[in-house]
């Protein structure tokens, strides 16, 4: 800050009367300028030389770009190699260093993100309008050109991976998801999201061993490249333009078939309770066919969270953990490309529990008795319907549905027919949907105190 | 670290480093390193944060050899003998091992600085 006496009053006036003349001229990014887009909130998908590419003309001044791959931890020959590759984004490439990357984002604004999910590593960037062309040419170079240096697996790569293995330690809810998944599904959609603390790292996790794993997952036939926020026709030209390097190969990455097991884990721990409930559940609405819309009515009937204020809610978990004080129940349906896992959380005092999880199990029966009120059936397909548009709105979880659906060979999300399909839900299908649910195995994991935390059998499910 | 140097300029023009080549192979020779197992890059002075990074991103057989050719020259150095004709370093093992590694850190500090110094300038 110059400070009021540091500079002259002439000074401040002249500074004052040149704005005033002059107005500044308009950054880079003057919000008239662009606005070209629709209000459609369905994406547009193409084929670009054999690239799969969808945008989402959403009006306004920024964009999100992401290169979604099918390299998720469902897909990783070997543990580690995804969250490796993840280290790897945006680091040296054959034309520019990591420095150069960030630096030069810093100063168009741009942000760059990696994650990966159980079925898609995401490379994701988000900028002004009218830098596609340089963002896109990243994100090429990044996938097509990294270099995967030693030193830099050691120095940058490999101390996050330690750290991130040390947070899932410590995350009872967290090791509970894991525990579940590995369950219902053993490999493929089983291996944990991050590799657990005991997962023999240098065994498998080399440079060399994500190099090899990139050149199989970086292929056009495996990355989808969708956009929020730009024309599809700049976009395709863009892609066109700069993702020439990426090869096209033969040999996909690929994963069985997900198939539910179900089973039960119990875990000693010292740090917390949680306790999880799964049931084989629906696959994504960009996978097709398998689709249950009733599997996500039946989520928000059960509930668990109340999403307005000042009451526990309608749903029938709130209800049955608000008898339990210090238990907090929520459903959770992880949908997938082929499969998808229901499940149904409770964290708190190991006690607390114990109690919600067998009232929770008491309800789930009476859905399947058919013995709920038109009204909560009402409320819950209304809650149903409103959490699919919104996540199919909002731009993160568009971009990984959309891009996750167009890698498996499915559609993109289109937002109007999944509103549609949540609404034809009757009562009749979720009480059958719930009725087969306890029918078939049931997946039961507890972290925590086992002394206390209940049993399956206790619950009254079967494993 | 590295020293100014003229080897760029004579590698350049042919004719020079035809002259200069056989002085600079008979000056290194005459140097002594090799007589004790040694190679040029193990003369590099650690003692720079520099060189000590380069030291933990040389590949793991490099470092273990080094730290053998620099023990095993210890000993003949404590017991004023030189290695057997056999052992001694040839021409062509003394190629730099460390020294392309010091170069590019050299490098990306060097762009780091250039990066802090950058000024924008923006179209109008």
């Amino acid at each position: 800050m110059i400070s009021r006496s540091a500079v002259g009053r002439n000074a401040q006036l002249a500074l004052r009367r040149q704005c005033c003349v002059k107005p500044a001229p308009l950054n880079r990014c003057g919000l008239a300028a662009v606005s070209t887009g629709s209000t459609s909130f369905s994406y547009e998908s193409a084929d670009v030389g054999g690239i799969k590419v969808a945008s989402r003309d959403v009006a306004g001044p920024t964009t999100s770009l992401a290169v979604v791959v099918k390299a998720g931890t469902r897909y990783q020959p070997l543990p580690g190699l995804t969250v490796g590759l993840e280290g790897f984004a945006f680091k040296n490439t054959q034309r520019r260093s990591a420095l150069r990357i960030t630096r030069e984002s810093e100063l168009l604004g741009g942000q760059l993100l990696a994650y990966h999910t159980r079925e898609s590593l995401v490379l994701e960037a988000k900028f002004l309008r009218e830098d596609l062309p340089y963002f896109t040419e990243l994100l090429g170079e990044v996938i097509s050109q990294t270099k995967y240096t030693d030193y830099e697996y050691h120095e940058e790569v490999e101390p996050i991976i330690k750290l991130s293995q040390q947070r899932l330690l410590a995350d009872v809810s967290d090791l509970a998801i894991n525990s579940a998944h590995g369950l219902a599904f053993h490999r493929g959609l089983g291996t944990p999201l991050y590799p657990t603390s005991s997962t023999p790292l240098s065994k498998y996790l080399n440079d060399g061993t994500i190099h090899e794993f990139a050149d199989t997952a970086y292929t056009k036939s495996n990355i989808a490249v969708v956009a929020n926020g730009a024309n599809q026709a700049d976009l395709s030209k863009t892609v066109g333009e700069f993702f020439t390097g990426v090869k096209s190969s033969t040999d996909a990455v690929s994963s069985p078939a997900s198939k539910y097991y179900g089973g039960e884990e119990r875990i000693a721990h010292g740090s917390g309770n949680a306790l999880v409930l799964a049931f084989p559940g629906s696959s994504s609405f960009t996978a097709g066919g398998s689709y249950k819309p009733e599997i996500s009515v039946l989520a928000a009937l059960l509930g668990g969270k109340s999403s307005i204020k000042w009451t526990p809610g309608f749903s029938l978990l709130a209800k049955a953990a608000s008898s339990f004080p210090g238990a907090s129940a929520t459903t959770t349906h992880f949908s997938y490309s082929d499969a998808g896992l229901l499940t149904i959380q409770f964290t708190g005092s190991a006690q607390a529990i114990r109690g919600a999880s067998t009232e929770a199990v008491k309800s789930l029966k009476s859905i399947a008795e058919g013995s709920i009120s038109k009204e909560d059936f009402t409320k819950a397909v209304a809650l149903a319907k409103y959490r699919a548009l919104e996540e199919g709105q909002s731009t993160d979880a568009g971009l990984v549905s959309t891009g996750a659906g167009l890698v498996h060979g499915g559609q993109p999300f289109q937002i109007d027919q999944v509103g549609k399909s949540v609404e034809g839900v009757t009562a009749e299908k979720l009480k059958s949907a719930a009725k087969a649910l306890l029918d078939g195995k049931a997946t039961v994991s507890a972290v925590g105190d086992l002394y206390v935390l209940p049993y399956a059998e206790e619950l009254g499910l079967k494993v | 670290m590295s020293a100014p140097s003229l080897a760029n300029a004579i590698l350049k023009r042919p004719w020079l480093s035809k002259i200069v080549k056989p002085i600079a192979s008979w000056y290194a020779d005459a140097a002594g390193y090799r007589k004790l197992g040694l190679r040029a890059d193990d003369l590099i002075p650690e003692e720079s944060e520099t060189v000590l990074l380069a030291l933990k991103r040389l590949p793991q057989q490099e470092a273990y050899d080094r730290v053998f050719r620099l023990r095993r020259a210890f000993q003949c150095s404590l017991s004023h003998t030189l290695l057997p004709k056999e052992q001694q370093t040839k021409p062509d093992e003394d190629y730099p091992y460390l020294s392309p590694i010091i170069q590019e850190i050299e490098a990306q500090a060097k762009e780091h600085d250039d990066w802090d110094a950058a000024v924008v300038q923006r179209k109008a």
